[in-house]
């Protein structure tokens, strides 16, 4: 049976493929469904090859770093003891493969953004090539959620808002403690009435001071010693319509109110 | 919120913020391609789009529901639309990927890079001068000197990695990206 070989290609970027035809599952004769190897050729390092297993790590790692960057939250892929990781640094994308073998230091490759779409794109056509049935495992692209998409927002800009939000309230706090609490028993309702409603009518300030004096009961003028013979309602405080209405009506000299 | 598992299992429509990106991308094209405006026509109808998009004013009127465009549009896009015009972009970047790349290579001469970029970014602030609405902020950000260039940046490398067949999902997934 004769080898298979398909080549993928963008400018800095040869993917190439070999392998055979399942013919057991009915495959033609120009897929591949046994993959035998695969290389990696990037403009100016040195060429990779590797395994399905290989491959399928390449893929499970860029796809989704591409899919990050594409809504600009780039993140590493790929923990130290993966065959293969990316992450980025700085403008360009650090690229690390492991060799199975031991004793073999790992190769990091630095790509620029160019370099990168190359791979992206060689891997899109190897993954939508319908000559190749491997069934490889790639992520299909998702939406990327809420807390990986904040770290594109800047800090001060994310903090910005719960700060001036803090200290809105700390200043009304501030302001509202300095405002004195009134003492319970300060304010008397009747006072306040009794003044604004005889102090408005009036024009002159003078009229509205003699309707005070007038109206309010005296005991002292009222009850006059001597011409009083006993101390009547005009002494008391209360009830004060009667010691108004003795007031205006006049006591006459020897007559003394009398209470009924 | 839609469910990031099942979100692209069932069509859902384009956030506002993915509206937005998507006009952009497209403008990037037609600031890259003088000929952007005829060329995207021309894509659609390579697409079989005609029923969806028979002539140039309904092409304009689909992207006008962005909101940052001077004119835009109120409502909803359909489904269908926003699939048709990813692919549209997908099949310009396509088309378009040998300028992408040289913006983006890291290998090009450092004066001829920046005169690249230069001319681009004079190309593409005259169509958002012309086209969107220079109140919003997001505008003002593209334009802006600071911060212009890096937004650009990223635009032409989102515009990098969704070209092609292979880049449809990856970015209609990033457009359908929640507000961070």
């Amino acid at each position: 049976m004769i080898k298979l070989s398909h080549r993928y290609e963008q400018i800095s970027c040869r993917l190439t493929v070999e392998g055979f035809p399942d013919v057991s599952s009915g495959q033609g004769s120009q897929a591949i469904g046994i993959l035998t190897g695969w290389s990696l050729a990037l403009a100016g390092h040195t060429e990779l090859e590797g395994k399905r297993d290989h491959l399928e790590a390449l893929l499970q790692v860029v796809a989704p770093y591409a899919r990050h960057l594409i809504s600009g939250a780039p993140r590493a892929f790929g923990d130290p003891v993966s065959p293969v990781a990316v992450h980025p640094d700085g403008s360009r994308h650090r690229l690390e493969l492991r060799s199975s073998q031991p004793n073999t230091p790992p190769m990091a490759l630095h790509l620029d953004d160019a370099e990168l779409a190359d791979l992206v794109r060689c891997l899109d056509q190897l993954l939508l090539d319908p000559r190749l049935q491997l069934n490889l495992q790639a992520p299909t692209p998702q939406p990327l959620r809420r807390s990986e998409l904040r770290k594109r927002v800047p800090l001060g800009r994310r903090i910005a808002a719960p700060l001036c939000g803090m200290a809105a309230l700390g200043l009304a706090g501030a302001v509202s403690w300095m405002v004195p609490i009134p003492k319970p028993g300060s304010f008397n309702p009747t006072e306040g009435k009794g003044t604004s409603s005889v102090a408005a009518p009036g024009n002159s300030s003078s009229s509205g001071k003699s309707a005070v004096q007038e109206k309010t009961p005296t005991p002292g003028k009222t009850a006059t010693p001597g011409k009083t013979a006993a101390p009547g309602p005009a002494e008391a405080p209360a009830p004060a319509p009667q010691a108004q209405t003795s007031q205006e009506t006049g006591t006459r000299p020897g007559s003394s109110p009398t209470p009924r | 919120m839609p469910d990031v598992s099942t979100a692209l299992s069932r069509p859902t429509p384009l956030p506002r913020r993915g509206l937005e990106r998507l006009d952009l991308m497209l403008l990037c094209a037609e600031a890259l391609d003088l000929n952007g405006g005829e060329a995207m026509v021309w894509m659609s109808e390579q697409l079989g789009y005609q029923s969806l998009f028979p002539n140039r004013v309904e092409l304009w009127k689909r992207r006008c529901h962005n909101p940052l465009r001077r004119s835009t549009r109120r409502g909803q896009l359909q489904v269908q639309d926003t699939d048709a015009l990813i692919r549209i972009l997908s099949a310009m970047a396509e088309r378009l990927y040998p300028m992408v790349r040289q913006l983006l290579s890291a290998a090009e001469p450092e004066s001829v890079s920046e005169q690249r970029w230069a001319l681009f970014r004079s190309r593409l602030q005259e169509l958002i001068e012309e086209r969107l609405n220079l109140r919003r902020v997001g505008v003002r950000k593209l334009l802006d000197p600071s911060e212009g260039p890096q937004l650009c940046h990223q635009l032409i490398l989102s515009l990098a990695l969704c070209a092609g067949n292979g880049g449809v999902e990856r970015l209609k997934a990033s457009l359908l990206d929640p507000e961070p």
